[in-house]
């Protein structure tokens, strides 16, 4: 029997334009040389999946407007600090002041909250479905502990919709393990009737490998439309019904702006208006920013798969990660960033 | 002396400067070279110096492990031993935040003693400033050192050469992994201590063995990533190394697996990397084996002649792909 390894060595068939929708599958497939073994005829292309990616710049503009003309004490995921908004990142707002800190969970950021009661404490929530359930969760803590001076300023936006918008890019998703722990399978299996395939992928080398020799062997045997889940002791079909409850009962959708992608109606998630006090946009009277990004900064292309890396006129040039133009290039998630540390 | 936090009038020159100086320096310094005087008087020596210096401002001070007084030994020690030198004397220059506790002073001046008796050297001058509450972050210390190069050695981040064998001393990142953990901003536990140790008496076991060594650097700011790039393009060679030869601890590899982190890039206060040729690899990692700080030393890699400047990685699949150049990276000030 082929190993997953010799199975995507050895295709032969159609050309395959695989895309991962996954910063953390991006980064992985980076680290661990996936992209040194396989075939010319099988394409792999980096997603919008990395949250900091996506998020827009318009978006910063209101973090730091918070910041700076609201003193708000913002609580952040690190990666978020270096983005740029339409003049500005955070981090360069914190050097004019800004009170500007990085958490690990939205929980941190209800303690910080609870230890200032004289501040008001607003954590950046973006992010897809992996990390909406720990923003909601925020939220009904400070809830249950009435404390009033902790707000959400979100940007989470949510997967099914980005996938419908891409299935044209791609011959097959990578889709992310952990989304789909949350969100289940039904949506790949509705994707499927439409003639969009994919697989659910964990995120190991080994995970990954057995995952691409699955649509290779799909493709190799069949022009018919495929979704197989590849991680099943974690992805179950069902998903993850406690956290979509949670979702549910905080969140209520809204048409969400995609760094580079442009608004994709009902891809995004907002406050509902049971928990709108906790929403900083509301209670700060925030008004929506659209925000421009760089003139020549092509993420949009390359989130789309459309562009690679090096065809963008800025890339490892004007935008580095230690000086990065584009989102794409602030996170290590992101495609730019990867293709410039891991060299292609 | 009755206070119990250091002061302004401290770092003023006069009484309460002599005071603090006879309680914690002359207290746990004492040594014939170090006698109060505008600076020490030293015999030279017959082989050459190396001499080094460095800036220690770890926050938190304390850590598991040791304190910025261990750390700031160790660092200019093991900067001299890198070079093929026994390390002699020491000078500190401490900055201290008005308010800091004297008792928390005594106990890093206490730590330098033990430290430096450890590695052999003498601290024979110093100097003290005491800045207002707010303008440093509690202490921060600079050491100097000079040390005499031991015969027949010659060690140089410009000589690594094709066929050289990558060594490590011991496990790495813990030094960066523990400081990201004291600071408690992640709320994350593990079992982690940094590997902040003084490395001369390793060195000189070493020389031992062989003096056809190569390269030496101690990995600190920055992780063993670091030190790979810089003698990759000192010397113009490619470095390959395997990643699953390279040692890292549990409670590191778990929270870097948590924090997106990669533990060559976290930084060590107790690790050297060693380039020397292949046929002594065995018997460096063999006699490294026996010492007190690198009981899990390993050959993680070769050096190679192509890509220059570059460090290739062999991954747990067998491909080969690039160890991401540094710099770019969020990263704490960690030493």
């Amino acid at each position: 029997m082929k190993s997953p390894r010799e199975i995507i060595e050895s295709y032969s068939g159609r050309p395959l334009r695989i895309m991962e929708v996954c910063g953390t599958h991006t980064h992985e497939i980076f680290r661990c040389g996936i992209r040194k073994i396989l075939p010319p005829q099988i394409e792999l292309i980096s997603g919008p999946g990395c949250p900091v990616c996506v998020t827009p710049p318009g978006y910063i503009d209101s973090a730091i407007e918070l910041a700076l003309e609201h003193k708000a004490l913002i609580c952040t995921f690190g990666d978020l600090i270096r983005v740029p908004g339409s003049r500005m990142s955070l981090a360069g707002a914190r050097s004019q002041g800004a009170a500007v800190k990085a958490v690990y969970t939205p929980l941190d950021a209800v303690e910080i909250a609870k230890e200032n009661p004289d501040k008001e404490v607003v954590f950046l929530a973006v992010g897809f479905e992996t990390t909406v359930p720990s923003a909601c969760l925020a939220v009904k803590h400070a809830e249950s502990e009435g404390i009033k001076n902790f707000s959400l300023l979100t940007s989470n936006k949510t997967m099914p919709d980005a996938y419908r918008a891409l299935g044209n890019c791609a011959d097959a998703f990578l889709y992310p393990g952990h989304v789909h722990t949350i969100i289940g399978s039904s949506i790949c299996l509705e994707l499927l009737k439409g003639g969009i395939s994919g697989v659910v992928a964990g995120f190991q080398a080994d995970e990954l490998l057995t995952a691409l020799a699955v649509i290779a062997h799909h493709a190799d045997n069949s022009s018919e439309a495929f979704f197989e889940n590849c991680y099943k002791r974690i992805a179950r079909d069902e998903g993850n019904p406690a956290a979509m409850r949670l979702i549910n009962e905080v969140m209520t959708s809204c048409d969400a702006e995609w760094r580079g992608l442009g608004v994709i109606p009902g891809s995004g998630l907002k406050l509902n208006a049971t928990y709108a006090a906790f929403d900083a946009r509301l209670k700060f009277n925030v008004p929506e920013c659209s925000g421009t990004p760089h003139a020549g900064c092509r993420c949009g292309e390359i989130l789309k798969g459309l562009l690679k890396p090096e065809d963008c006129p800025l890339f490892g040039k004007v935008c580095t990660p230690v000086n990065p133009v584009g989102a794409c290039m602030v996170s290590h998630e992101g495609s730019c960033s990867a293709y410039y540390q891991y060299g292609r | 002396m009755e206070e119990k936090f250091v002061t302004l009038a401290h770092g003023a020159g006069g009484q309460q400067t002599n005071e603090l100086i006879d309680r914690v320096f002359k207290a746990h310094f004492a040594n014939p070279e170090f006698t109060g005087d505008d600076a020490a008087v030293l015999a030279p020596w017959s082989g050459k110096t190396a001499f080094s210096t460095d800036g220690f401002i770890v926050s938190p001070w304390e850590f598991p492990g040791g304190n910025i007084g261990k750390l700031s030994i160790c660092g200019t020690v093991n900067d001299l031993a890198c070079m093929g030198a026994v390390p002699k004397y020491l000078t500190c220059a401490f900055v201290i935040e008005e308010g800091f506790p004297l008792d928390k002073l005594e106990e890093i001046a206490a730590a330098m003693e033990k430290t430096a008796a450890e590695a052999g050297v003498r601290i024979v001058a110093g100097d003290t400033k005491v800045a207002g509450k707010g303008q440093v972050d509690n202490i921060f210390i600079t050491t100097t050192g000079i040390g005499e190069i031991m015969p027949g050695v010659r060690t140089s981040g410009t000589a690594a050469q094709v066929g050289d064998a990558v060594i490590v001393t011991g496990d790495v990142g813990r030094h960066g992994c523990t400081i990201l953990l004291a600071r408690d901003e992640f709320g994350i536990e593990a079992d982690v201590t940094s590997d902040c140790a003084p490395l001369n008496k390793t060195v000189e076991e070493l020389f031992s063995v062989t003096k056809d060594i190569h390269v030496i650097r101690d990995a600190t700011r920055g992780g063993v990533g670091t030190v790979l790039y810089e003698i990759a393009g000192q010397s113009n060679v490619g470095i390959r190394i395997d990643s699953q030869a390279v040692p890292v601890a549990d409670g590191v590899r778990g929270v870097c697996g948590m924090l997106g982190l990669e533990p060559l890039y976290l930084a060590c206060e107790g690790r050297l990397v060693i380039f020397a040729p292949k046929e002594h690899a065995d018997a460096i990692v063999a006699k490294l084996r026996t010492l007190p700080y690198s009981g899990n030393a390993a050959v993680i890699g070769e050096v190679i002649a192509d890509p220059v400047g570059k460090v290739v990685l062999t991954t747990e699949i067998g491909a080969q792909t690039m160890l991401p150049p540094p710099g770019g990276e969020l990263l704490p000030r960690i030493c």
